[in-house]
């Protein structure tokens, strides 16, 4: 009995963690000094703020939507879904106001990017982040 | 409608389309999206006539609400940009119009400076009125978005994006012009129109799960031939009999200038506001309007929608009230009994049409670029031609 119940519990924690979202680190270029919280992450991603606080001109960079650090960074920054996400930029995009973050195809091409351009703020899983890059903060 | 393009607009449309369309990839990027409605409706009314023109009573069709838009964008660095958009509806058997050609210059973080043939901003919404994917109904509450002939306007804009602390801030200010064909119940035909001096400006203050906004259109009307095609002739009757019974030349010529449209202001009003918080969604708008000092009578309407968002469903109620205020003031001086029960009269055949109804709509939001919606509404027109209505749609609406 105490068997089954070890293998149970074991079974439902590796499952949980399978489903739960791995954790993800916003990221910018090393030089960068700008504190950034969630809030103003948000905003950039959103069309809303153009500029570090620094005054340094800021370009967001997206995964693709079948990403899993997507989803994460969607849900738990954007607080949004991916169709409430797609309808707020076809407001925008069908009207002139913007463009939605470009989307890259993975994480590797994320790094690269965001660690030759002081401009740029991305997201990956955390556990692909390398000295290449700053962690602004990881959720 | 069908706009018939003047050479500055067939200019303006084949400028940026050459912009747009065949600049080389090495000096531009261009990015293509779209959007795309295939919608089937159907209309029964106890009167026999159809609610809302372009729409077929006592029909299914897949044509009224189908539309789809395929827009190029090319960036042609520093800041400048060239927008075309080529759109077709049912409604018009799908012939393609460039309905926006457009230049774009970011100033700096804040201004955006754009100049062509664009959308104008008349109601919150009207922008992005036809991209079905942007909002939860099968069709904007028709109450407010009757579906303006003026929807597209050539002219310059400003759009601003301002950082409030928590919130933020956009306003749109706008000069421009419209011409093109409205139609006629009395010539039964398609008759020139235009707007003049197109001015407005709108806001929008937001938060995180709140909005609120307000704006104002305002033009100068272009209307010597819908007065010499309509207005005019809704009263030659009543000017024969005022003629006969002693009206002066000096009063028909008076009574001509008040009942008449052209060169007469149009103001337009919109302000509401919306919620989406924990899930629930709350819309409001209120608008206003008319053509000032004339036949024309004031339109107060508005719609108020509850939503609930159900992961990727969502189900909205909404009760929307298209309603008209008859205000006789222009005909204050008008002495001859006659002239002024044909203003009057004038007024009020203007000023028939209000409904009002309830309706039910669910979004299914079933492919990341697709969503599958059905709707029910059920309405009342003051006309007796229509009476009691219902209408049911089902369709998708895509963005690409």
């Amino acid at each position: 009995m105490k068997n089954r119940i070890l293998v149970l519990s074991t079974l439902l924690t590796t499952l949980g963690s399978a489903m739960a979202f791995a954790e993800v680190a916003v990221i910018v270029h090393p030089s960068n000094a700008n504190a950034l919280d969630a809030a103003t992450v948000a905003k950039i991603y959103l069309g809303r703020e153009k500029s570090f606080a620094d005054g340094q001109s800021v370009v967001p960079m997206s995964l693709v939507e079948t990403a899993p650090s997507s989803a994460s960074f969607n849900d738990v920054v954007l607080k949004k879904s991916a169709s409430q996400l797609k309808a707020y930029w076809s407001k925008l995009v069908f009207t002139g106001k913007g463009t939605p973050p470009k989307e890259l195809a993975t994480e590797e091409e994320m790094l690269k990017l965001v660690a030759g351009n002081p401009s740029l703020i991305g997201f990956v899983d955390a556990s692909k982040v390398d000295a290449s890059v700053k962690v602004a903060f990881k959720f | 409608m069908k706009l018939q393009y003047n050479p500055r607009q067939r200019w303006l449309i084949g400028s940026v389309l050459l912009t747009t369309l065949y600049l080389p990839s090495a000096v531009a990027e261009v990015k293509l999206n779209g959007f795309a409605s295939i919608r089937g409706t159907s209309v029964s009314s106890d009167g026999g006539a159809t609610p809302y023109p372009g729409y077929e009573e006592g029909e299914l069709s897949f044509k009224t609400e189908s539309l789809f838009a395929i827009q190029a964008s090319a960036d042609l660095s520093e800041g400048l940009s060239a927008t075309v958009q080529l759109f077709g509806e049912g409604a018009t058997d799908f012939e393609v119009d460039a309905r926006w050609a457009y230049f774009s210059y970011q100033l700096n973080d804040t201004h955006r400076l754009s100049a062509g043939r664009f959308a104008n901003p008349i109601f919150h919404q009207s922008e992005y009125e036809k991209v079905g994917y942007a909002h939860n109904f099968s069709r904007l509450p028709k109450a407010v978005y009757i579906g303006l002939d003026f929807s597209t306007i050539e002219g310059i804009a400003v759009d601003s994006q301002f950082n409030i602390g928590d919130y933020s801030l956009q306003t749109k200010v706008l000069y421009g012009g419209w011409s093109g064909e409205v139609f006629s119940v009395v010539t039964n035909s398609a008759v020139g129109f235009g707007l003049d001096n197109i001015m407005s400006a709108n806001a929008t203050l937001a938060g995180d799960w709140w909005q609120l906004f307000g704006g104002i259109f305002a033009a100068e009307i272009d209307g010597a031939v819908i007065d010499s095609t309509t207005v005019f002739p809704l009263a030659a009757g009543g000017i024969a009999l005022a003629t006969a019974n002693g009206a002066t030349t000096a009063q028909i010529a008076d009574f001509r200038n008040r009942i008449g449209w052209n060169e007469k202001d149009a103001f337009y009003w919109f302000s509401g506001f919306a919620v989406d918080y924990s899930n629930w969604l709350v819309d409001f708008e209120y608008v206003d309007y008319s053509v000032q000092e004339s036949t024309d009578a004031l339109n107060k309407s508005w719609y108020l929608a509850l939503g609930h968002r159900f992961d990727n469903v969502v189900v909205t109620i909404h009760t929307e009230d298209y309603a008209q205020e008859a205000d006789y003031g222009f005909l204050s001086g008008v002495a001859h009994p006659v002239l002024q029960a044909t203003g009057r009269g004038i007024h009020n055949a203007f000023a028939q049409r209000e409904f009002d109804g309830v309706g039910l709509s669910v979004r299914y939001d079933f492919h990341p670029s697709a969503a599958f919606k059905a709707d029910y509404f059920k309405g009342t027109d003051t006309r007796a031609t229509v009476d009691d209505y219902q209408l049911i749609s089902f369709g998708v609406d895509l963005v690409f």
